[in-house]
């Protein structure tokens, strides 16, 4: 056990103080920092804040309603003018950035005219002025229809199998996950090829055999394996932190991303798919990694072998389309798939449970199966030197 | 109690008999031979005797019992093909081999120290292994087999790559590893080496034992077809002698078969016209040996 120990450290403390791993780490944060913030300074430098201006020739509108709309104070302000010809002087002396022009038959046709000089007006502007608009075109009615008509409607879906329930309006609810699936299955592929780095690498530098009679293989194998996922472990909790002081500085900016709830079922469900999942890419890589004889005819090998876990984004139109194709529930039920099917379909609705705790026995089964042969594989091409193993040697040495 | 014991060792990789029925043992305090031409199954029999490999007939028995993990600490092991993770620096790869033969870290580092200022690699701790030359990397492997102090040593090249000072300096190590009473398995080509060092060889070929025993007895044993003599006159035309031959003032005989060097000498004594000085067996080296064992693929055990 202390051995077992040992290796762990050992392999851990070498993953993550390696420039390539620090460097990764503090890729994806950065680079989602910049994203973020290029997005906020492109938002902020193109806010025009010029108040904008309308002639009511329908005679519908009412300037008093701006007051209120919501944090009417913080809106772009709307000037009433009587007729184009006042409007058009204030737009050419920029006293605003573009007027609207509501004519006679506003309320039958629901059509009316911007005029601007050089810019379009700003987003903001367009929609403080459509929902100015709209409470005027909704003021004659009770006060509770009102905000009916203005919010328009909410569905959400309660699947009564799963006992979820599913709002389309929590768009970034929708949305977490799946930044949440691609940084869950990028520190597992990741750390999968670390995995088959070190296994390769063990077998090219000839440690293997003077490691062989200080431990045993199971040994070996299950203390990098531990040092690894706490590796892996260790990017995804710096992601996390990361990714939750950006949401909240974000939230500052973004109003949507206020509402963003810490989505425990689905946090819990990846986890109990994660730890198989890792397990089940891990004895793949340590297969490959005793069978071959370096590194670089591994990392071949590794692309094709990828592929069985990436699967599901080649079938993502049919996963937005319909998320309950049958294609679909057989990704959701293959081991090497289940764990991306099941994190997308999160975002998209509910997955049934029978669908998760029959993937989920599936993974553990193949995954536990995968360790075993692995363990096997290794025994017999670990000392190989120069040799890799071939599909014949792979089978028989699984047979035992 | 040896320290180790092959029983009857057999292995086979598919068609191949890598190994078949090769049996010895290792004594405490002595330095062990394990000699054979390329491809005889050294390394075979090697990887049997520290578990690596299961053999598919025969036992070993280390320490007196069967292998564990216990005993595993209690061996060192350099294979031929050195076995140091490249990427990393030497002192804490070294700390790490030793802390996984049950040393703690603290006392590793502290016997560490003394090791690589012994081997001359004290200022190279903090380079990393592929920074290092073929013979220090060699050190640093020696000094990776050694530092747990165990009892058994089993040792693969030990020469390779290194220089005559680091050589010697590799050998008087033994020397006090053998005289602690410790056990050291050698195998090595260098035939001088194993005749200055060894107590014991096994000699191996095809897989087979072929020799087996103590260095001077199987030289012995390979003797009385030559005799050396030192004298005055002339000791050609000797009855019984097939060939004599003059080499720095040294007579070498070559005996006819059958011929007994006790007859030789009666006969040299009763002649009055020559004066012997020293008559001797003149004994093969382990080179000739070896050549002659593994050409003729003659199986015979001494001891």
């Amino acid at each position: 056990m202390r051995n077992l120990w040992l290796i762990a450290k050992h392999e851990y403390l070498n993953t993550v103080t390696r420039r390539g791993f620090l460097l990764l780490l503090a890729a994806v944060p950065l680079g989602i920092v910049a994203l973020v913030g290029m997005g906020i300074f492109v938002e902020s430098m193109s806010r025009d804040t010029t108040p904008i201006g309308y002639v009511d020739q329908a005679g519908f509108l009412d300037a008093r309603l701006h007051a209120t709309l919501p944090d009417a104070a913080e809106r772009i302000q709307i000037r009433s003018f009587v007729d184009e010809e006042a409007a058009r002087a204030a737009l050419e002396q920029g006293q605003i950035q573009a007027y609207y022009v509501f004519p006679p038959d506003y309320l039958s046709s629901l059509q009316t005219e911007v005029y601007y000089l050089q810019d379009e007006p700003s987003g903001d502007a367009r929609q403080d002025l459509e929902e100015f608009v709209r409470v005027n075109l909704v003021s004659s009615y009770p006060a509770e229809v009102q905000e009916r008509l203005l919010e328009g409607p909410s569905v959400t879906v309660h699947d009564v199998a799963s006992n979820r329930t599913f709002s389309e309006n929590e768009i970034a609810n929708i949305i977490l996950p799946f930044v949440a699936t691609f940084l869950f299955f990028f520190a597992t592929m990741s750390s999968a090829g670390y995995m088959l780095g070190v296994v390769a690498s063990e077998k090219e530098n000839r440690t293997v055999e003077v490691m062989m009679t200080s431990v045993t293989p199971e040994q070996l194998i299950g203390g990098k394996t531990l040092g690894l996922l706490a590796a892996s472990l260790s990017q995804l909790a710096a992601y996390l932190v990361v990714g939750i002081i950006g949401v909240r500085v974000a939230a500052a900016y973004v109003p949507e991303l206020q509402q963003i709830q810490m989505p425990w079922g689905y946090l819990g469900v990846m986890a109990l798919f994660f730890f198989p999942s890792y397990a089940l890419i891990t004895g793949v890589m340590v297969a490959l990694g005793a069978a071959v004889t370096n590194m670089e005819q591994g990392q071949q090998a590794a692309g094709l072998l990828n592929l069985l876990f990436v699967l599901p984004l080649f079938i993502l139109p049919v996963l937005f389309s319909n998320p309950g194709h049958p294609l679909i529930v057989a990704f959701t039920l293959f081991p090497t798939t289940s764990f991306l099917t099941i994190s997308l379909r999160w975002g998209l609705g509910t997955v049934p449970w029978w669908q998760i705790g029959l993937s989920w026995a599936l993974l553990v089964a193949t995954a536990t199966l995968s360790i075993w042969a692995a363990a096997r594989v290794f025994r017999a091409g670990m000392l190989r030197y120069g040799k890799p193993l071939n599909l014949k040697a792979v089978v028989a040495a699984v047979r035992g | 109690m040896a320290n180790l014991e092959a029983s009857h060792l057999s292995k086979r990789f598919g068609d191949t008999h890598a190994v078949v029925d090769v049996s010895f043992a290792v004594e405490p305090g002595e330095i062990f031979g394990l000699l054979g031409p390329n491809g005889a199954g050294k390394t075979t029999t090697i990887r049997m005797l520290l578990d690596i490999f299961r053999p598919d007939a025969g036992a070993v028995r280390i320490f007196g019992g069967e292998m564990n993990q216990e005993k595993k600490h209690r061996i060192g092991y350099m294979p031929e093909e050195r076995g140091l993770y490249k990427d990393l620096k030497l002192e804490p790869t070294l700390v790490y081999l030793a802390a996984l033969k049950g040393m703690e870290e603290a006392a590793a580092r502290a016997r560490l120290g003394p090791w690589l200022e012994r081997f001359d690699l004290a200022e190279h701790r903090t380079k990393k292994v592929q920074e290092l030359s073929k013979g220090m990397q060699q050190k640093a492997q020696i000094i990776a087999t050694l530092i747990h102090d165990p009892d058994l040593v089993v040792i693969d090249e030990p020469f390779s790559g290194l220089d005559p000072v680091s050589t010697r300096l590799v050998k008087q190590i033994f020397e006090e590893q053998r005289q602690a009473g410790k056990s050291i398995l050698m195998s090595t080509h260098q035939m001088y080496q194993v005749e200055a060092l060894c107590d014991r060889i096994v000699l191996i070929d095809e897989g087979r034992t072929v020799l087996y025993g103590p260095v001077a007895e199987i030289k012995h044993n390979f003797a009385g077809n030559a005799v050396v003599v030192e004298g005055q006159g002339d000791f050609t035309r000797i009855p019984g002698v097939m060939e004599t031959r003059r080499q720095n003032g040294t007579w070498h005989m070559a005996l006819e078969i059958g011929t007994d060097p006790q007859a030789v000498l009666r006969s040299l004594a009763a002649r009055e016209d020559l004066r012997i000085e020293r008559f001797e067996l003149e004994e093969p080296s382990l080179d000739d040996i070896f050549i002659q064992t593994v050409q003729e693929k003659r199986p015979r055990t001494a001891g």
